[in-house]
């Protein structure tokens, strides 16, 4: 895992996550703008998908190797849903699970690179 | 047929969908590692940690569904809570039990205390669904009589 990548995702989610509080705060629904964060954190998810995958054997203990592919998959899942979620629902409380979302996947991130990190 | 009255993903329900659903996965993935993974290890905590997956899962189900669901979901919430205060509580008096995290142990501790609050926060959101129900309902009725 590519630790620059890491931190972009991990940026790019909190800015996902302090922009959707912002809009569920001031009472405003979802635009392109903020779809376009939504968009560039997918990007980042299913690049780290792909570079996780592809190196998928430096992770040897079998456990940690099943909850880091765990953790590539569900990533990619939380933004499309959220963003469905808050297409679909038009209300200030959908931007407020867009928040929640942005914010596992930052934590989640975090948690693949520990993984990734300690079998360094 | 979704029953329009008892809706539960509007409002604040997207957001408790949400968390739910995240729950839902972590305890999912993580007892179906336990279990496959190093069961004999501490089989009542996994075993403990299987059944708050199906729970979080059955909970996050009756959110999206709404209607009649709404009922199955206090149930689910109820679980929830009495699950994460006894596991809580026996992780502090009993630990040899429990050797190994899991996400009603220490109440949630390692999910944020998130599964100690959660089922509150649902509990609350299914009555305010429940009441709002039964208030169209009445007025309903009484348009009619």
């Amino acid at each position: 895992m590519i630790e620059p990548l890491t931190y972009v995702v991990v940026g790019l989610a909190c800015v996902l996550l302090v922009a959707s509080a912002y809009y569920a705060v001031k009472d405003r629904l979802v635009d392109d703008r903020l779809l376009a964060v939504v968009g560039l954190v997918e990007l980042g998810v299913l690049v780290m998908l792909v570079l996780g995958l592809v190196g998928l054997g430096h992770v040897t203990d079998s456990t940690e190797k099943a909850t880091f592919v765990a953790y590539l998959v569900s990533l990619p899942v939380i933004p499309l849903g959220t963003a469905f979620l808050a297409i679909k629902e038009k209300s200030r409380w959908a931007m407020g699970s867009v928040a929640v979302g942005a914010f596992a996947v930052a934590v989640m991130a975090v948690r693949l690179q520990q993984i990734w990190n300690s079998y360094a | 047929m979704p029953d329009p009255t008892r809706r539960a993903l509007g409002g604040p329900g997207v957001v408790l969908v949400v968390v739910y659903g995240l729950l839902a996965l972590a305890a999912t993935g993580r007892s179906v590692l336990q279990i496959l993974g190093y069961y004999d290890r501490a089989p009542l905590a996994y075993t403990l940690s299987a059944l708050a997956a199906v729970v979080y899962l059955l909970a996050t189900w009756c959110l999206v569904r709404g209607g009649r669901w709404v009922r199955i979901g206090v149930w689910a919430c109820t679980i929830e809570l009495v699950g994460v205060l006894v596991v809580g509580t026996a992780s502090f008096l009993v630990p040899d039990a429990f050797p190994d995290k899991t996400v009603w142990s220490h109440f949630g501790q390692g999910y944020g205390f998130v599964p100690l609050v959660l089922p509150v926060l649902g509990l609350l959101w299914f009555r305010k669904v429940e009441r709002d129900a039964a208030a169209a309902e009445h007025a309903d009725s009484a348009a009619v009589g």
